[in-house]
Parts: structure tokens; sequence; C-alpha cells
């Protein structure tokens, strides 16, 4: 039996269904498409269809063993997905009090090894005659109350507000004190009801937390009476806003935004006047007033990083508040002190799934600078060549994902086949590769439409915090490369754009890619970074890496040839800092451009 | 007896037009592959959103697939192979086709969920752009044939085809047909990387079947609408008129699918703009051409 059996007994035309299924694998991939990339996994290949939403996948993929906040958005989703449902870990156990279906190795043989085994699991086991619910402390929620007025007046039973009398309305939050009460009595899986259509209380109750979507105050089904409530959460105005309403009580440190907003009520619809329903509401640039949404889009969500929590207030569909985190950040998984160098290798090499080489060649570059070593030319070349095939399937695992969020179906199909074509290449193999690669970018230069979708789109700035692709966009020629003698000894010269758009961002990257081809060209043979020996060593340096995003810093100190200390600063910490001004009144399709096209890898964000 | 024969050649149709979305996004060719998606949606559970508006979520899969059913009606496969020969015939396809405007506002307002809310609302910005770049091109057809009897439309250009006479409405109305039936570049509605499936995310199980059944239906009777009024419907020689029709259509659907493969999303603002400042003057430059044409040539 899987766990995510449909209730029901076998018959004939179940087994038919079951048997369909098994062929129809639709799989959402946490934390994202885009790391199941950089591993080398070929989804499509392997036989699972990638879906955008939840409600239409049967599969949850999860790549690699994940941490514990984002384990918990695919609670969420896993609990958004419609029975029979399946759950494939690759070098993972599964979720939090729920083992996977089926557990695998992080590689494609063992990838496709799985999915047979999924298949004849969701053949054998698609219904249950005793399926049970699902239940895990990420989907409790608490109903509190609050006063639409008084954002800091909360309670946990119903009444009148102390300050002025208006009667509290109810909201629903995170948290697992207690179980949920009455509006969201756990229901039993799919009943023998006369019609088959019903609601699984347990499963909407949170609907979309994780992937974004619903955003009701679950609690109107009692308050929504008065009519204050129908705009009780959504009641922003622009200085509650921005203070307490969202950073404390509300989203109480989890990535579970926008659940709580009851704007989009259309139950009773008692005559009202507009002037009354309006004349609280928050006012626009243009000045119409509207209901404000506040929606996820993340942590995992097509077409953006994974581990990227990011919840847009909307006014209309123009972006009007932004809220973005990462789920992943490096302090939440790696502790860099007091170990031994190599662990500290290993570790780095973990530190972000998106750039593996760079982050290694990062730790051991500090290393030789803290010990004094330095390494033989040939190695540093070899070095050279590793990073900047690694950088070469970095940018087209970007274009893969603007392919997905533009909905440009055959640059993400063919940018994704390049990269992992790219990924454990040698030199003969990526040089055989060169012309494919110098097609793709070609044809993306003669794309109609893409030019006009991404010019002044997401402008930023010449700022010095700006790092790497971003930055170089921006006409601004910051490149660890630039400084590196490797490097120069192959005639390196940065290059750039003065516009600092989402297309001059786009453009960068396609110069890279040719740039990068050129320098492997020169360089040769590709050599993976090894640690040096460090072996009673003391001393302290610093080391810095241009990696895909941009350059990122290590400052070691070691003490008799063990690590006592270090500092990281990484690209994608800034720019996701950036995003709040950037994303400002935009158009919400614009915006989600912009967020792509900076590039963002949630995992290297220090937190 | 037409309708058997016109509503199986819909399905069938639709089916194969489902294959080649498939190969599109799969890179292979799975012959059975809609049928075993089919079968298994039926198999998954269907569940509503926590507070839907019931009658909205449930009814505008459904009216979608009575508008694109519709406006196939009155769309001729062969001589007498039409469900109803309407005197407005041309314009009727116009007025089934306003339904799929309120198929998605319901299927957006339905599910009460943010993404759906914004994928409804940006189609109706969507069909304010392409809605004369519809009605407009029909109307110079319909000035050539003097008739809005499809059967008649098909009849006019027994010497020469509306995708030779009047090229430029044949592109506007291509391009407007793309954007009825929200495929790629203008799926702005679905945007799977914006709104994650939009107002079709929260359909799930028999109700998303009727769905994309509907949605396929929409392309192939958009398909047909453009063989008839600019390929000339069933007219070929050598092949059996209802052939003829089955190859122009499919040609088209496969067409109109290809496309969007090749292009990111349009976006929003840049399609009303085009639409309006481009896509309307062009559209009535057509009408005067034709209109001199005609004059001339009768």
């Amino acid at each position: 039996m899987i766990h995510g059996a449909r209730q029901g007994e076998w018959n004939v035309v179940r087994r038919v269904a079951a048997m369909a299924m098994a062929r129809d694998l639709c799989a959402i991939v946490v934390p994202g498409t885009e790391v199941a990339r950089a591993r080398g996994l070929d989804l499509a290949a392997a036989g699972l269809r990638i879906t955008a939403s939840p409600r239409h996948a049967n599969v949850l993929l999860l790549v690699d063993d994940l941490p514990a906040a984002l384990l918990d958005a695919a609670v969420v989703l896993y609990a958004q997905m419609m029975r029979p449902r399946l759950i494939l870990a690759l070098g993972g156990d599964g979720l939090p009090g729920l083992n996977a279906d089926v557990a695998a190795a992080v590689s494609q043989p063992s990838l496709d090894a799985a999915v047979v085994q999924l298949r004849s699991a969701l053949a054998q086991g698609a219904f249950h005659p005793a399926a049970q619910d699902f239940h895990a402390a990420a989907l409790l929620a608490r109903i509190e109350y609050t006063c639409p007025m008084h954002p800091e007046i909360v309670r946990t039973a119903p009444g009148d507000c102390p300050k002025c009398g208006m009667t509290l309305v109810a909201r629903e939050t995170q948290g697992g004190e207690a179980p949920t009460p009455e509006p969201f009595p756990p229901s039993e899986n799919d009943p023998p009801a006369p019609n088959a259509a019903h609601v699984h209380d347990d499963e909407t109750g949170h609907a979309h937390a994780g992937h974004g979507g619903i955003d009701h105050s679950g609690s109107q089904h009692d308050a929504s009476k008065h009519d204050a409530s129908k705009h009780d959460d959504s009641k922003h105005d622009d200085s509650k806003h921005s203070d307490s309403k969202h950073s404390d009580s509300k989203h109480d440190g989890s990535q579970h935004g926008g659940m709580d907003h009851g704007g989009m009520d259309h139950g009773d619809m008692d005559f009202m006047s507009m002037v009354d329903v309006t004349k609280d509401l928050p006012r626009s640039s243009d000045d119409l007033p509207m209901d404000w949404i506040d929606v996820p889009f993340g942590p995992v969500f097509p077409g953006l990083p994974g581990g990227l929590s990011l919840t847009l207030t909307l006014d209309g569909d123009t972006v009007a508040g932004v809220q973005a985190q990462s789920l992943v950040g490096v302090t939440t998984r790696l502790s860099m002190t007091d170990i031994e160098p190599h662990h500290l290798v290993d570790g780095f090499e973990r530190l972000d799934p998106l750039a593996p080489v760079a982050y290694r060649f990062l730790a051991c570059r500090a290393l030789e600078a803290a010990s004094g070593h330095r390494p033989a030319e040939d190695i540093l070349r070899g070095r050279v060549a590793a990073l900047e095939r690694e950088r070469i399937a970095s940018h087209l695992g970007w274009l893969a994902m603007l392919g997905c969020q533009s909905g440009f179906a055959w640059l993400e199909r063919r940018a994704a086949h390049l990269q992992r074509a790219c990924l454990q290449a040698d030199f003969h193999a990526l040089m055989s590769l060169q012309s494919a690669l110098l097609a793709l970018l070609r044809r993306l230069n003669r794309t109609p439409l893409l030019r006009a979708r991404l010019t002044a789109i997401g402008t930023v700035g010449a700022a010095p915090e700006l790092r790497g692709p971003v930055a170089r966009a921006s006409g601004m020629a910051l490149d660890a490369r630039n400084g590196d003698a490797a490097y120069q000894a192959l005639a390196f010269a940065a290059t750039g754009r003065a516009g600092g758009d989402a297309f001059d961002r786009l453009q960068v990257r396609v110069d890279e890619i040719r740039h990068s081809l050129t320098l492997i060209q020169s360089a040769g043979d590709l050599q993976q970074p090894l640690p040096c020996q460090a072996e009673a060593v003391s001393g302290a340096g610093q080391a810095a890496v241009e990696t895909p995003r941009g350059e990122a810093r290590l400052q070691l100190t070691l003490e008799q040839g063990r690590v006592t200390g270090a500092l990281l600063q990484t690209p994608s910490t800034h720019h996701l800092s950036l995003l709040g001004t950037l994303l400002a009144q935009q158009e919400l399709g614009d915006a989600l451009s912009t967020v792509c096209s900076l590039d963002l890898s949630p995992w290297e964000i220090m937190l | 007896m037409s309708l058997l024969v016109v509503v199986l050649f819909l399905l069938s149709a639709a089916y194969l037009v489902a294959v080649l979305e498939d190969r599109l996004t799969n890179g292979r060719w799975r012959w059975l592959g809609p049928a075993w998606a089919g079968v298994a949606l039926l198999g998954r559970e269907s569940t509503l959103p926590r507070k839907p508006d019931r009658l909205f979520f449930e009814t505008a899969p459904l009216l979608l697939l009575v508008a694109a059913v519709l406006a196939a009606a009155v769309l001729p496969l062969a001589p007498g192979l039409v469900i109803a020969d309407l005197a407005t015939g041309a314009l009727f396809v116009n007025a089934a086709l306003a339904y799929v405007l309120v198929a998605l506002l319901m299927a957006g307002w339905g599910p009460d969920g943010a993404y759906a809310l914004v994928g409804g609302w940006r189609f109706l910005g969507q069909v304010v752009a392409y809605s004369m770049l519809i009605v407009m091109p029909i109307t110079a057809v319909a000035m050539r044939a003097e008739s809005l009897l499809t059967t008649d439309i098909v009849v006019s250009q027994e010497a020469l085809w509306n995708l030779v006479y009047q090229p430029l409405g044949f592109v506007l109305f291509f391009i407007a047909s793309l954007a009825v039936c929200f495929l790629p570049p203008f799926d702005l509605p679905t945007a799977p990387g914006e709104l994650a499936g939009g107002v079709a995310a929260e359909y799930s199980g028999a109700r998303l079947a009727v769905w994309r059944l509907a949605r396929l239906v929409l392309v192939v009777a958009l398909a047909a609408a453009t063989t008839v009024f600019y390929l000339g419907g069933w007219l070929g020689p050598l092949l059996p008129p209802w052939l003829w029709s089955v190859v122009k259509i499919l040609a088209v659907s496969a067409a109109m699918l290809l496309g969007g493969h090749y292009l990111p999303r349009i976006r929003e603002a840049q399609l009303l703009a085009w639409c309006w400042k481009l896509g309307i003057p062009l559209a009535l430059l057509n009408i005067f051409v034709v209109g001199v044409l005609v004059l001339i040539w009768t």
C-alpha cells in the first residue's frame, strides 16, 4: 500500500484508472527543477512530466536532503496534491513523519529505476479501502481574533476590540499549539458520498500555503456576517503594512504567507455603499482603492529558484509590497568553525547545489591562502577550466529557468539539455558542444518578443554592492577574475553592458558563455580543485572566486590545521535585498521576470 | 447525423492536438499518452477549493466546452456537413467566442484563489486586445463573399483562397485566434511560470479533464474557423472535400501550437498596446484594401 492511496475498494474501472495513472506520472519538484538539472537529472527522460500546480501532480519529487523549512513547505505541497499520490525521495528520507514511497540515490540510473518502482507501486496500490488521512505539524493552524483597525490586538476568543469596540474578526495563523478547531475538522479520506465532489477540509484548509494561491481567511465562514470583516486582513494601509502587521504577529517567521487574507470573499454580497466599502482600503499610486492580497510565490514555484520564499502584496496585478527571504540560506545548513579543512571543502561543495565547483574552489583557495600553499601552474589552469565549465552550465540552467518563467518552452528544453551535457563534460566533449551552444545563443538574439519582454524591466542602477553579471550589466567592471593571475595568463578581459535591465543581464550571461568557452579552449584539460595539505598549519588568509552569480569571498583562520574562523560573503545576499525596491509598482509578470533575471541562489544567501 | 460526425471529428482532432502538445512538452511521440492521461485524471480525486463560488467553479469548464462546440457548429467540414448553416454564421462564430471570456472569468473567480483570480482578469484585458482583431478580419471575409453564410464564404474562395486575397487579414486573424485559445505566447491567464496554472490551477481530476478537453476543442474550433475563412474550407483537388477540411484544420492546429513553442510569453501591456495601435489600423487597412479589390473585380 502507498501512503497517499485514494480510499476505495478495487474494481475493474479502478484497475484501469490505476494503470493509466502509472503511465501518467506528473511531478512537482522540491526544491525545484533547477536543482534537479544542476544535479544532472533528466526528469523527462525518466518519464516524469513536470507540472506547475500541485493540484495537477501525483508525484512529489524531493531532490537531495532538504533543510527543515523546505520540508515543511513540501508537506503543504503534498497535502495539496490529489490522491493517489506518491513521494519519491532522491538522496533523502522523505517528509517529516512520512517516509518516501520510493527512495533512491541522486543519479539518473537510480532515478530511472525509481520511476519504474513508482509505476508499479501506483498500479498496485492506487486505491485502498483503509487509506488514511495525512497529518503533519506543518498543516496545523490556529484561529485567532484580531481587530481590523488595530492589528496589535490579538485574542484567542471572539469579542470586541478594547480600543474601538469593533467586533474582532477571526484569522488563521500558522502554529501548532492547538489543532485547528471547528472550521476544519479532519475529514475522512474520500468518503463514499453521493456527490463525488467534496471538500477535503484537512488539505484545503491550508491550500497552497507553500505554493501559493489561496488567500482566504478560512475563519470567515463564521465571521463574515459583519461588514467590516469583508476586508479584514486586506485592509492594510501603508503604515500598518510596513511595520508590525507582517513582521511579527502574522507570519510568525514561517514561509506560508498569504493564507490569512479574506480579501476575495464572495459570499453574502449584501448591498453596501461603494464609498463605505472602499474608504479604508489602501490607495495605490493611481488612487484607485482596491483589495490588497498577499500571494506567495515560492518557496516552490515554477520559474523561480526553489527555496526562495517570495510573498508579493498585489494591488490588482501590481506589486505593492515584497517580502523575500531564503529558507535554505547558508547559516541554517553549515557550521564553519572548528572543523577539519577537508570537511570544510566538502561542506562548501554542498553549500550551493547550483554552484558546487565554485564554492569548492573558494574553500580550497582560502585554505591555500591561509596555509601559504601555492599550487602548480597547470593545476591552476585546470581549475579555471573547471570553474568556467560550471559557469557555462550555471548560465544554461538560468536560461532554462528563464524559459520556464517566460513560457519559452523551446528554450527551457534546449538549455536544460545542453546544461546536462556540459555538467560532467571533459575538454573534448565541451569543444564538441561548442557549436550547439553558439547556435543556442544566436537563436536567442533572433527570438522575437524576447527583447520586448525584458527591456526596461528591473533596471538596477550601478552600486558597489552589486556582484557578477548583475553588476556587469549595470556598467560596472566588477569581476574577481580580473585580479587572478591564472586568468590574466589566459588573456581574460571582463565585459559588460550599461543599461542594467533584465535584457542586459541576459546579454551579459550570453556573452559570458562565449567567453568561458574561449577560456576553456586556451586553458585545456579540466581539473577539480583538491584541498591542499594543511596539517598543523596556523595562519589566516582570504580568497575570492567569481562564482556564476558573482564574487564570493571567504576569510579563513587556521589553528594547528583546524579551521577556527570563517567569514563568507556571497553575491546573492545583496541582490535579494534589492527586490523590495525593484519590484515595487511593477506588473506581476514583469516583477517575476525581474526576480528571475537576477539569478538568485537562495542556497548561498547568508541569513 | 451531421451533429454526430462533427462532434466525433472535434473529439478526434482534439486528441491529435493533445498528442502534438505532449510531443512538444516531453519530446516524444506517445500516441496513447493523452488517452492514459485522461483516464488517469478520471481516477484521481477532484476536490473543491475551500471557499469556492461553486456555481462558477463547476460551470466554467463546461461553458468553455460549449462555447468551443458552438463556434464549431456553424463551420462546414464539407458541403452539407455542418451542424447549423446559419444565415449569420460568420457573426455567430464571434458570438460563441465571447463566451470564452465568460468561462475564463468564472474559472478565475470561482476557486477564490489569487493565481486564478489574476489569471481571469488578465484574460479580460486580453479580450479587449484581441476581440477587434477577430471581428474586423471576418468583416473583410464577409465583404468578399457578400454573405455571412459560412458555406458561401468557402465557395467565394473557389478561384483564390482568402489567404492570398487578403493575407493581412489572415495574419491578424491567426494571431487573434491564438489569443482566444490562450495558447503561448498569449497564455497570460494560465502562465505556468507566473501563475502556476492560473485559471486552471485549482481544477483537478474529472473537472481538469473537462477543462483540458474544452481547451483542445477550442483550438480545433479556431483552426476550423481559420480554414473556412482563409484556406478555402473543403476546396481542393483530388481528395474528397471532408478530407481536405480535416487536413487543413489539423495543419492549422499544429501551426497554432508550434508558433508559441519558440516564443516567450507576451507582456500584457504590450499585447494591448500592439493590438490597438498596430493591429486595429492594419485591420482597417485590410477592410479598405478588400473593399477596393471587391469593387474592381465585380
